[in-house]
């Protein structure tokens, strides 16, 4: 019993890894301005989980601090943004993207307002087009006036005129 | 023409209420966790007060229940007795606290004067609690005896609560 106390009071302090989760480092290791650009441009694309709608470079949570400090920490170990983005998601879920993924629901978040913008567009050509030949219709000059309105206005024309 | 419009407008109009309204019900702090399902994150920490490293490894065969908080967090106070009294009375149960950005003395402060029954581990720089999603304290998870996590509770638990989840991790 004793010699396992020992054994655990000596066993080395071990917290979970992104190796476990993402595999090795697929890009270089970060030093310098370069690491702080990067940290605060990956932090931007990561929700603060107990703030609403900031990221975690912008928030002063405790949380977000930690968060932040282990983005630092894989990019100066060499992780790649992808790698570091889905070791957040393998935790937090999409739930932690800022930007959300081309998948499942969330890809109408990215088809939507492209719909909304092609509608938009349609509508307004095919607007713009009546509009254009609308008036081409009655401006005319040489087509003759064969509507019946223009006959019944013509007729009370020259049943005035005939009249004086 | 004006008829098409007054449609596509109601239909905007009805999609939109209707993901509003969806959105109402939901607590927006809730994180649904993709841990759920999954081996447990692996770690090792040490216990405050008696420096013992305990490795979540070595708890395999019976129900775990991992608790996150910190003595900063309000919420945590209000649920300490539970987790203690629960503690006490579920022997084949083994409860483990993980505190993170807390100082030693504090915590030791904290289970002095509110009891402890069971290991409070120390995660220095929140990594275990990163790699857990946990989002704000006091956040549980309910690990079955194979080492998968199985329930994850946000916010101070009750004792019936606390039962609803472990019924799932005994199975």
């Amino acid at each position: 019993m004793i010699a396992t106390l020992f054994l655990l009071a000596f066993m080395q302090i071990k917290v979970p890894d992104a190796a476990q989760f993402v595999g090795a480092p697929q890009g270089t290791p970060l030093t310098g301005p370069q690491l702080e650009r990067r940290t605060m441009e990956i932090s931007s694309e990561l929700r603060c989980p107990v703030c609403q709608g900031l990221a975690i470079g912008d928030s002063p949570s405790i949380m977000a601090a930690n968060m932040k400090a282990q983005v630092r920490e894989l990019l100066e170990r060499g992780y790649t943004e992808a790698q570091i983005l889905s070791y957040f998601e393998k935790s937090y879920g999409q739930f932690v993207l800022l930007k959300p993924k081309f998948q499942g629901v969330n890809a109408l978040v990215w088809i939507l307002p492209i719909l909304a913008l092609a509608g938009g567009f349609l509508l307004v050509v095919t607007k713009a087009k009546k509009l254009e030949t609308a008036p081409v219709k009655s401006a005319a000059p040489n087509e003759p006036v064969d509507e019946p309105t223009d006959d019944l206005y013509l007729a009370r024309v020259r049943e005035m005129v005939d009249k004086q | 023409m004006n008829k098409t419009v007054l449609i596509i407008g109601v239909v905007i109009v009805a999609v939109i209420v209707f993901v509003l309204f969806g959105g109402l019900g939901k607590d927006p702090q809730h994180i649904d966790s993709p841990l759920i399902g999954k081996p447990a994150p692996p770690f090792a920490l040490k216990a405050v007060g008696t420096g013992q490293t305990i490795d979540l490894e070595s708890l395999r065969g019976k129900p775990v229940i991992v608790n996150f908080w910190a003595t900063w967090c309000v919420p945590c106070y209000e649920e300490h007795p539970t987790l203690v009294a629960n503690a006490r009375n579920l022997p084949n149960v083994q409860f483990v606290g993980v505190v993170f950005n807390d100082t030693e003395d504090k915590i030791l402060r904290f289970l002095a004067e509110r009891g402890a029954a069971y290991p409070t581990l120390i995660d220095a720089n929140g990594k275990t609690a990163i790699a857990y999603g946990v989002g704000g304290v006091p956040e549980t998870y309910f690990i079955n005896p194979a080492g998968k996590i199985v329930a994850k509770f946000e916010g101070p638990l009750s004792t019936e609560l606390l039962e609803e989840n472990l019924a799932k991790a005994m199975k």
